[in-house]
């Protein structure tokens, strides 16, 4: 039987939520298809995570365990990987789009001769290889894409599936794996303040924009998240000028965010933003400008002045949260 | 020390564009130098004007897309190469990478830049590509780069939850973001120079392929194209501060259910 095999990533001993949704959608294309579901994960401790791996219904599992994996580093991940591939022979490769993955696909489908289709919005597995939706032009318009040959490798972005459970009991591999020496060297990660919440993986993103113009805007973007337990985002006009990490940033040249819910603050709403955010569930858009096209697309709309609204809102849900 | 550019001419983004019957049609065909690429650029200039050595670029396309080449060498770069492709219709990031592969191969550098992704496709994969099959140590998403002590490379790159830092000795590759640099705008004199600037010229030939061992190289296509579907807008609130929050907070708790 030919195989799916979901790379599965890890953040802060939890296997990340996109890497769920992937292993979710491909679990239906394997019964659709009559394949099998294999998954592999890499980590400090990768057994940890082969029981929910089950709960999710693959029925190979394959863990890779090795301190090397504790911080990220492209070598070692593509040497894995390239490894489990050659064991598992699968026909199709899938895993979340994330800044991990997007540095090693390209390597992964050049070593192992397969076509990659990275970051795509939707995809399903076909007779001859992979059919599948990528937006490009900036985030415009999306094209149709499709991969054939023996091996597909393919990424998916955040928030194009839901994940869900569908227990089964799998065949666990714990595959022995010796780091080669590798040429790069990692010195130092390095952790913004912004990083309290890990971004891509939050349930509650607030986001700001050009509408926040100085250290006071950012206070109440902060308290609001602070109160929401929510990470902070931010569009590419507030990263330029200073007040935010280039980790907060969110969009085409950004991160994918896909929570369920999303605080648009003072951000107009350009395309650049809005391919970062729209599978958002539930998208709350502050800005003074009732024109701004956010509002073409937020579940709650506030058309006003921020800086009256955010102080009202934060102390309206810290209300909400301790009652 | 020397960097080679791997530079691309892309559709301007930015300009209207439309689907007619699941074809692309641009309303300008205004090609511009790939943003993410012209960082990459911009970067390699900085570093040599620091530490010495040269920047030259390549770039595969018809001879039209000499025009930028000509930007990158008003930017200030020292040398163009152009390999000669009149028609990429339906080259994949495989094909172009196996080319700049052979090309590589035959000119070898120091630090190979590119952008992070083309930003018509936003791919991302031909850096890496390359790399692998070079088995060149590389790191994507740079936004900072630094000489350390003239034999190896200190990338600084975006990574999920913070920033790398890593050092990959000579030769390697990395990929940048826009996010590193504001490219310089070619000053008039740099237009004047560039002119007189060298653009060697290669074929696949030269390269030791052809147009049919590329297109062999081919591995995925573009079937058609179709609009993103649209988000339904939901409610838009007006009023004051005090009546805005107090609906928000109602639609939240009672509606959306998610505080």
């Amino acid at each position: 039987m030919s195989a799916i095999l979901v790379y599965i990533s890890t953040t802060g001993g939890k296997i990340k939520r996109s890497s769920l949704e992937v292993l979710s959608h491909c679990r239906d294309q394997a019964t659709k298809n009559n394949m099998e579901l294999a998954a592999v994960v890499l980590d400090n401790d990768a057994a940890a995570f082969a029981d929910q791996l089950q709960q999710y219904g693959a029925r190979k599992v394959y863990t890779v365990s090795n301190p090397i994996f504790k911080s990220h580093l492209n070598a070692p991940v593509t040497q894995a990987l390239l490894q489990i591939i050659e064991q598992v022979n699968p026909r199709v490769f899938a895993c979340a789009s994330t800044e991990g993955t997007k540095d090693v696909l390209g390597a992964l489908a050049a070593k192992t001769g397969g076509a990659a289709l990275p970051d795509v919005a939707n995809f399903e597995v076909t007779a001859d290889g992979v059919s599948a939706l990528r937006p490009v032009m900036a985030a415009k318009i999306l094209s149709q894409n499709t991969a054939s040959g023996e091996l597909v490798l393919v990424s998916v972005r955040s928030g194009s599936y839901d994940a869900t459970e569908s227990p089964t009991v799998a065949d666990v591999t714990d595959v022995a794996f010796t780091p080669a020496d590798f040429a790069a060297v990692l010195r130092e990660v390095i952790s913004s303040t912004g990083d309290k919440v890990d971004l891509s993986e939050a349930t509650v993103v607030v986001a700001a924009g050009r509408g926040i113009k100085d250290e006071e805007g950012k206070k109440l973007i902060d308290d609001l998240a602070e109160t929401l337990g929510a990470a902070v985002g931010a569009s590419r006009a507030v990263v330029e000028n200073g007040l935010f990490p280039a980790t907060a940033q969110i969009g085409q040249t950004g991160k994918v965010v896909s929570p369920e819910l999303y605080f648009a603050i003072g951000i107009s709403g350009a395309v650049q933003h809005t391919a970062g955010m729209s599978n958002s569930k539930v998208i709350v858009a502050i800005n003074k400008d009732g024109d701004a096209p956010i509002f073409q697309m937020a579940s709650y709309g506030l058309v006003g002045d921020l800086y009256k609204i955010l102080p009202l809102l934060t102390e309206e849900i810290r209300k909400a949260k301790s009652a | 020390m020397k960097f080679t550019v791997c530079i691309k001419q892309v559709p301007d983004v930015y300009a209207p564009l439309q689907i007619k019957n699941g074809e692309l049609s641009m309303d300008t065909d205004r090609m511009v130098l790939n943003a993410y690429d012209a960082s990459a650029v911009e970067e390699a200039l900085v570093l040599t004007e620091q530490h010495g050595g040269d920047v030259e670029v390549v770039l595969i396309g018809p001879d039209k897309a000499k025009e930028t080449i000509r930007k990158a060498l008003a930017m200030g770069a020292a040398k163009g190469h152009h390999i000669h492709v009149e028609d990429t219709h339906g080259l994949d990031s495989a094909a172009y990478a196996s080319i700049l592969t052979a090309f590589f191969e035959k000119n070898p550098t120091e630090v190979i830049a590119t952008g992070k992704q083309s930003q018509d496709t936003d791919s991302g994969l031909a850096g890496s590509m390359i790399a692998a099959s070079l088995n060149l140590p590389y790191a994507a998403n740079a936004v900072g780069l630094h000489i350390d002590g003239g034999s190896s490379l200190v990338v600084k790159r975006q990574g999920d939850t913070g920033q790398e830092m890593l050092a990959l000795p000579i030769p390697c590759l990395v990929t940048c973001s826009n996010d590193m640099n504001n490219p310089r705008i070619p000053s008039l004199k740099g237009i004047m120079a560039s002119k007189k600037k060298p653009v060697e010229t290669h074929t696949l030939e030269d390269l030791g392929l052809s147009l049919a061992t590329v297109r062999d190289s081919v591995k995925t296509s573009t079937i058609s194209y179709q609009e993103m579907p649209a988000r339904e807008a939901g409610k838009k609130l007006e009023g004051d501060a005090e009546e805005l929050v107090s609906s928000l907070m109602n639609l939240l708790q009672n509606e959306a259910k998610v505080i």
